[in-house]
């Protein structure tokens, strides 16, 4: 023991300084100073005593390793002390056309307690030019990397109360290596973060110490930022890692931030996150190379919630819970759009006690709530969302332990009734049984109409309506009313409903869970018929930011079928997905199309040539595919109009051998649908065909 | 023109000889075949060279084919001997049991007969366990590896069957399982019988056991605690090819593996959204492979730690 404690003493007395900054805060917690301090200038570098105020000499000061006596005459006089018992404040006063800090290292650890950095301090910021909480007005002071640098993370917050307001921060990542770094994140939250790699210049690791939950920092706040986009909106030319990475903290608040284009998962927990708030915040395009869930929990996340954000256009699940510990509270999100380059559920639960409420889950390739099989998944109650452009169950219970790779991505599929009490061990929410309506179609009275059925007795049964036609577990539009089921297990109910509606309905039981949907069943008209309902247009959502409140109406345009000359494939040089400059402008005509025509939705089918093995080849055009994608998302087209779908060298353009059509097999296709039935003319272009 | 006639010439007369064979081979009376398969070929052959005396011939012996043997006379003295056990295939530490029978075909009584049996390396002869039918042997001699038993006397047309218990040691992994068994009387042509069974190296097979997990890393150590889920459904791919499937806590163990050097590797494709973490504490482990000396029967452990991944294009 004596031994490691002069080990620890021999690593500070050389002089890492990181080791200081670490053990800053357990040596003078008590007796930090705190001052108002105003950031002057964007440059980054090692501290000295110059004109201006940067950044890190602002955080160096909070955390009490820079003292003012330090600093020359000019920057002293941008700190004030402030009484004790407040926290610091850092404040910016950036020269015009200056207001972007470019760091060139990792920024010191925030160690002091309640520091607030306030971007919306610096002059230029109109905290009014917002129509929705979920977009906040585009902050004046952004928080990049250097050309040429590489810093992993933007913000590292260890210590309670801080407040992040205001700020934009992008490009926060590393480069590849044998084994990848510590997740890079924008604003990342623990007790002591884990060192980047295991580089030797990085700190002692006695520090890093998950366990103990007293060290964890307690009411960080994150407010008012764009994370991983700049102040103009643009896709960066370096994209971001993660957002916000809840490592080690507890009662989290994330809230009307704006969070869009990273490699990974927007917010993604650690090891502990317990009373994470999610709020109000736009989480729109992100996972594009990396964890694809745009909210990914895992460890502890007790008492956390995920309440009335925008969840949109990301690669894979809207939020997927990876075997948590603790329940967390889902509600009054819109979750559309996701899946794009993963076909899987827009909610993965793992997990017990999880509640969804007031949710509105669509546009999804995938189940709306898929709940696992193993590990036990029980009594989550998914009960008042609507949902709508499903491929697969509203709600999807993973039976007889299911756990195939598509059992944690897509779930398996409306399941048989329980026949024997060990379902409910192998089966998500204990297997409780979904509701069966005693006809596929009911008469109307003269009135109302009577619905019958058989629930699980004692379940309470939720009574949906269901608009669109076709599949008998079509998504679930919007609830009609709730129900008891006695307790012999039948239930009835009579509502007004005209007919030609299509009813399905869930079960609830609080101590199992929130059942799979019922087979839909129909109302006819008294005389036996089936009329149908006239089709109510949908407007689709679109992840957009809200416009201004008084848009001009326009005069619907006349639905007239459109004849659109446009390309539809580009092609790829041998073994390669960039986009070349042929390419490009394929690329640039389909975007002008994309971007004319805001009803133009397109899949990106990837293809090869047949030599080399299959998993190559699918994994080539899946990177061919990106690369149109990200080339087509840098032109300006919403994320959420494309989906990635690789196909290998399943599907190949022609028959032969030659080198032409090996050429012309290396394609990447533009599968254009719409949402008005248009009529499209397409042109088979070669010209950017690339001969090996 | 002349070159065509010749060659329709010579198809002809190929497709008449076909022809000719083909009802030759059937004309011919099945009774002719048995009849040639008794009768008897002589067969010689001669060779010729040119040698200091000029030309020379040179011829071989005759050899017979067909030839069947005369049957046994009453005058010949004969013994058949036969040697079976209860199993193909033994393990170290199996017992298994031989059986003998042999036969005096001949006319004049075997007396005595004498029954020798060598057993093979590592294979030790059950104490007290000869059992012999109909007739008791007179004398048996023992050693933990050879047998030799003496009956009183055969008759004509009689059989003695011999059965008794041999424990295979480990030993018995370097030898050949093949014993012989031999009978023997005065007057009588010593005949032997060889049964061959397959060694199975069964407990003492060198095989070894590699196990390990597939885990999100937390605290980048590279070891699986609480609070770090294991991840289902991962690919591990060894050297020599063979796919593991991890169950759905992450773990996985692979049996029968053989002894040496080992490598396994994570197949990323198998797990999206997760890559290699780094190992913060062990600098080796900050690889994509992971690398097991196996000792003969030995257990190898295999940890692939993993972390959310980002900037998949970069790979």
């Amino acid at each position: 023991m004596n031994q490691r404690w002069w080990i620890g003493y021999g690593a500070i007395a050389l002089g890492l300084p990181a080791v200081g900054w670490a053990i800053a805060p357990a040596l003078g917690q008590s007796a930090l100073a705190t001052y108002s301090i105003r950031v002057t200038s964007g440059d980054d570098g090692p501290m000295q005593p110059d004109q201006g105020l940067t950044l890190r000499e602002a955080i160096e000061l909070a955390n009490g390793t820079l003292t003012p006596e330090q600093l020359s005459e000019a920057e002293q006089a941008l700190v004030q002390p402030l009484p004790a018992g407040q926290g610091s404040r850092i404040g910016f006063d950036l020269p015009v056309g200056q207001t972007t800090i470019a760091l060139i290292d990792l920024l010191p650890e925030i160690v002091a307690p309640e520091l607030v950095i306030d971007g919306t301090t610096q002059a230029g910021y109109d905290g009014s030019a917002t129509y929705d909480p979920k977009f906040p007005a585009a902050p004046a002071v952004s928080l990049t990397v250097a050309e040429g640098s590489e810093v992993a993370r933007g913000l590292t917050i260890a210590a309670d109360g801080v407040t992040v307001r205001g700020l934009s921060l992008y490009g926060f990542r590393t480069s590849d290596r044998a084994t990848k770094t510590t997740p890079p994140s924008d604003i990342f939250v623990s007790a002591l973060a884990p060192p980047v790699d295991a580089s030797p210049l990085s700190p002692a690791l006695e520090l890093f110490r998950l366990d103990q939950p007293d060290l964890a920092p307690r009411g960080v706040v994150i407010e008012q930022n764009w994370l991983g986009l700049p102040p103009d909106g643009e896709f960066p030319a370096v994209p971001s890692a993660f957002g916000v990475t809840v490592f080690n903290a507890v009662e989290t608040t994330i809230r009307n931030n704006r969070i869009q284009n990273h490699d990974g998962s927007a917010i993604i927990t650690g090891f502990r996150a317990d009373g994470l708030q999610v709020s109000e915040n736009a989480i729109i395009g992100n996972g594009l190379a990396g964890m694809p869930d745009a909210i990914r929990l895992e460890g502890t996340i007790a008492a956390s919630a995920i309440t009335d954000n925008l969840i949109c256009a990301n690669d894979g699940s809207g939020i997927y819970l990876f075997k948590p510990e603790g329940a967390t509270q889902i509600s009054g999100n819109a979750i559309q759009y996701n899946g794009r380059r993963f076909e899987r559920a827009a909610v993965y639960l793992m997990g017990s006690d999880h509640q969804l409420s007031d949710n509105f889950i669509g546009y999804q390739p995938g189940p709306g709530v898929a709940v696992t099989a193993y590990p036990l998944s029980h009594r989550n109650q998914i009960r008042g969302n609507r949902y709508a452009e499903l491929d697969g169950l509203a709600i999807d219970l993973n039976t007889q332990g299911n756990t195939e790779v598509q059992d944690f991505q897509k779930g398996d599929g409306p399941n048989p009734p329980r026949n024997s009490h060990h379902r409910r061990r192998e089966t998500g929410n204990a297997a409780i049984n979904a509701p069966q309506f005693d006809a596929y179609s009911f008469a109307s009275g003269a009135a109302e109409v009577t619905l019958t059925g058989t629930a699980d007795p004692g379940s309470e049964i939720d009574l949906y309506r269901v608009a669109e036609p076709g599949s008998p577990y079509s998504p679930l539009t919007e609830p009609l009313g709730t129900v008891t089921a006695s307790l012999e297990g039948t239930f009835s109910a009579s509502l007004a409903l005209p007919p030609g509606t299509r009813v399905s309905a869930i079960a609830t039981d609080p101590e199992w869970g929130t059942s799979e949907p019922a087979a839909v069943a129909s109302v006819l008209a008294a005389d036996g018929t089936q009329p149908d309902l006239p089709a109510t247009p949908v407007e689709p959502p679109s992840c957009d930011p809200p416009t201004p409140p008084p848009a001009p109406v326009e005069p619907p345009p006349p639905l007239e079928p459109l004849r659109l000359e446009i390309p539809r494939n580009v092609h790829f040089a041998l073994d390669r997905s960039n986009i070349s400059t042929e390419s490009a402008g394929v690329l640039d005509q389909i975007a002008a199309a994309l971007l004319e025509y805001p009803f133009l939705t397109v899949e990106l089918h990837g293809h090869t040539d047949p030599r080399a093995s299959n998993a190559y080849n699918l994994a080539l055009s899946e990177r061919r595919s990106l690369a149109a994608r990200e080339y087509l998302i840098r032109k300006g087209v919403p994320l959420e109009r494309m989906r990635i779908v690789p196909f290998g060298e399943t599907q190949r353009r022609s028959q032969g051998s030659g080198r032409v059509d090996y050429a012309r097999d290396r394609r990447v296709e533009f599968v254009f649908t719409d949402v008005r039935g248009l009529d499209i003319i397409f042109v088979n272009q070669e010209a950017d065909l690339q001969l090996e | 023109m002349r070159r065509n006639q010749r060659r329709l010439y010579r198809g002809l007369l190929f497709w008449l000889a076909l022809v000719l064979s083909y009802f030759l081979s059937h004309a011919v009376p099945p009774s002719t075949v048995a009849q040639a398969q008794s009768q008897i070929f002589v067969n010689q052959a001669s060779a010729q060279f040119v040698g200091p005396n000029g030309p020379a011939t040179t011829v071989s012996n005759q050899t017979q084919v067909g030839a069947t043997q005369p049957p046994p006379g009453p005058e010949l003295p004969l013994l058949q001997i036969t040697k079976t056990a209860d199993r193909a295939a033994a393990e170290p530490g199996d017992v298994a049991i031989y059986r003998l029978l042999v036969t005096n075909l001949s006319t004049q009584p075997a007396t005595p007969l004498t029954i020798t049996d060598q057993l093979p390396l590592g294979m030790l002869y059950v104490p007290n366990s000869v059992q012999a039918t109909p007739q008791q042997p007179t004398q048996a001699v023992t050693t933990d590896s050879s047998l030799t038993l003496t009956f009183a006397s055969l008759g004509p047309g009689e059989s003695v069957s011999v059965a008794y218990g041999v424990l295979l040691t480990p030993d018995a992994v370097r030898g050949n399982g093949r014993n012989i068994a031999q009978a023997s009387a005065p007057g009588f042509t010593p005949v032997t019988a060889a049964y061959q069974m397959t060694i199975r190296p069964g407990i003492l097979a060198d095989c070894g056991t590699i196990l390990g997990r597939v885990f999100v890393d937390k605290n980048f150590d590279g070891q699986q605690q609480p609070g770090e889920a294991g991840v289902p459904n991962a690919v591990i791919f060894m050297d020599d090819g063979n796919r593991i499937l991890t169950d759905p806590d992450g773990l996985f163990s692979l049996a029968n593996v053989l002894p040496g050097y080992r490598v396994g590797t994570l197949d990323l494709y198998s797990l999206p959204g997760y890559t290699l973490a780094p190992n913060l504490y062990r600098i080796e482990e900050n690889s994509a492979s992971r690398f097991v000396r196996l000792s003969p029967g030995g257990l190898g452990r295999m940890n692939f730690a993993v972390t959310p991944t980002f900037g998949e294009e970069q790979s």
